[in-house]
């Protein structure tokens, strides 16, 4: 496997985000970091509540509560799909709020996304969904086909390159999407119900294949309700609940013990 | 150079994928575009041609003949014409003038009208008469006026044809006026169609869209493929009305015998000149309507 790059988002765009918050405390090794994040939604409808957490670079981090506790928007937050209505988030030690919208797609290429419904297309084949990633950050046509076959195989797809995603297994298609996340070795990857639609062998594999990514490094934020999943892989857990961290345990599982 | 024949493949992806909406919109700038080449050739040749009236009004002097007044005009009436004529023509009104006798008269109509001569059998009713050349068609009215204030002695008639090309030209308004009332119509009712047909280019790709931008595509990599789908969209349409507007020109007019050779110095702009000016059109139309979508319903 090829290791996820050393460098984190601060050196990979330089000129990409804003320096951070002088009043923010961020450590050296923190990846994400949101101090007092709280998103209302009109009419007053509060999705997070104060929500302040540090994950660390490299740490496989599960996010977990009950629909509408406001793990979907934390992600949407990260990615910059929409603006917190109070507090800071830092990624990669820059403050995201400071960003300017013409550099928003900077931050995003430093952040690989996974998603319960896998966003493939599905005109493209697999090695095309992969490659339209690299194409769309404006890579060269060598560089795709030395990278797209190499995530592939990464993923255990290189039999599958060509094939449609209708052509693939649920479980599959997740691997495509995970290979399409990874393909840049992005130092974070966030990965919302990556098992949501999938049955529990077919979860496993996919768990073991992010667990496998973080070992190069990669930090790995995975929002889920896969109870067994979590319980079984014992690793840093982040309950939500209304809105507010109801748990942050270093290795806990889905419920509180 | 791969990433420009990305976004050309994305756009012409775009406009695989709502094709219907596409050729409608093309359609509309087409029947836009070439109505507005032929507004354009015609109104050009009606300025031309207006010039060239202008330039041909002539005031007539004509002078009493036994055949129209109680007696005919004597040289001394008809040189008190000449010293009013030479007093009008030192206010810089008068280009040039010339005495044209009655036998002259005769033999340009004789020239210009043989039936009608024939007809008259040897008789010439024609006046004697002095034809005046104004130095600008407008002024034709005018001199007209200081002519016949105060009345001239011996003078039976004073005439120029402003009257007959004035109501030509209103005419011609009238249509230009119409042409162009409608060319704005269905140039606005291009641009909202392309405008549409983008808005729902949009729609029909807002999974790649929302790839693209998890992804990390810039905003302009996001909206370029839309841009290029309108900018097609204009300039097909126009190249379609050019090659109708050409074949209009070739086929259709020699075919109908349409004959608009009022006079060597008559003439519309030149086709290359209106069919760069409809292209340009269609472009400028592709890029409002899609720009006007952008700006609504890409949030990127």
């Amino acid at each position: 496997m090829t290791p996820a790059q050393d460098v984190d988002l601060d050196t990979q765009n330089p000129s990409a985000l804003p320096a951070p918050d002088a009043a923010a405390t961020v450590s050296a090794g923190a990846m994400i970091v949101c101090h007092g994040v709280t998103k209302l939604y009109d009419p007053n409808v509060l999705a997070l509540d104060n929500v302040s957490f540090q994950i660390d670079k490299g740490e496989f981090v599960f996010i977990v509560g009950a629909s509408g506790s406001g793990k979907s928007t934390l992600i949407r937050l990260l990615l910059k799909e929409m603006e917190p209505t109070r507090g800071t988030i830092i990624v990669g030690g820059r403050d995201i709020s400071r960003l300017r919208p013409s550099r928003v797609s900077q931050l995003r290429r430093n952040i690989g996304c996974v998603f319960q419904d896998f966003k493939l297309l599905p005109n493209r084949s697999a090695a095309e969904n992969v490659a339209y990633a690299l194409n769309v950050q404006g890579e060269s046509h060598q560089n795709i086909r030395r990278k797209v076959p190499e995530v592939l195989s990464l993923v255990g797809l290189v039999d599958k390159m060509d094939s449609l995603p209708n052509q693939l297994s649920g479980g599959e298609q997740q691997r495509v999407s995970i290979a399409r996340a990874f393909v840049n070795h992005p130092p974070l990857l966030v990965c919302d119900e990556p098992t949501g639609n999938l049955d529990p062998d077919t979860s496993v594999g996919i768990m073991q294949l992010l667990y496998s990514i973080n070992r190069t490094g990669t930090t790995i934020l995975v929002v889920t309700h896969d109870r067994e999943m979590v319980d079984k892989m014992r690793r840093r857990v982040i309950a939500l609940e209304d809105g507010k961290i109801a748990r942050d345990e270093r290795r806990g599982g889905y419920s509180s013990q | 150079m791969t990433r420009f024949r990305l976004l050309v493949s994305e756009a012409l992806h775009s406009i695989r994928s709502n094709l219907s909406t596409t050729v409608a919109a093309m359609m509309t700038v087409f029947i836009g575009m070439f109505l507005l080449g032929v507004c354009i050739a015609l109104g050009s040749w009606m300025v031309s041609w207006s010039n060239h009236t202008k330039k041909e009004i002539v005031v007539h002097v004509y002078f009493c003949a036994s055949e129209t007044c109680d007696k005919p005009a004597t040289n001394e009436q008809k040189a008190q014409t000449q010293v009013r004529i030479n007093e009008i023509n030192s206010q810089g009104l008068i280009k040039s003038f010339k005495y044209v006798s009655k036998e002259e008269a005769w033999k340009i109509m004789q020239h210009d009208n043989p039936d009608l001569t024939r007809g008259l059998r040897g008789t010439n009713p024609l006046p004697d008469a002095y034809k005046i050349t104004p130095t600008r068609g407008e002024d034709a009215g005018k001199i007209a006026t200081l002519l016949k204030n105060p009345p001239l002695e011996g003078v039976q008639n004073i005439s120029y044809n402003k009257k007959v090309s004035e109501r030509v030209l209103k005419v011609a308004k009238v249509i230009e006026f119409s042409f162009l009332l409608m060319v704005m119509i269905l140039l606005v009712a291009s641009t909202a169609l392309i405008a549409n047909t983008i808005r729902l280019s949009i729609f029909s790709r807002r999974r790649e869209i929302e790839v693209m931008k998890l992804v990390g595509a810039t905003n302009w990599f996001v909206r370029l493929p839309f841009m290029l789908e309108g900018l097609i969209c204009g300039f097909g349409g126009a190249i379609l009305a050019v090659i109708l507007l050409s074949i209009t020109k070739v086929v259709a007019m020699p075919a109908l015998n349409l004959d608009f050779n009022a006079g060597s110095d008559v003439h519309a702009w030149p086709f290359a000149l209106t069919s760069f000016l409809m292209v340009l059109t269609g472009l400028v139309l592709g890029a409002i309507g899609t720009g006007i979508t952008l700006r609504r319903f890409l949030q990127v």
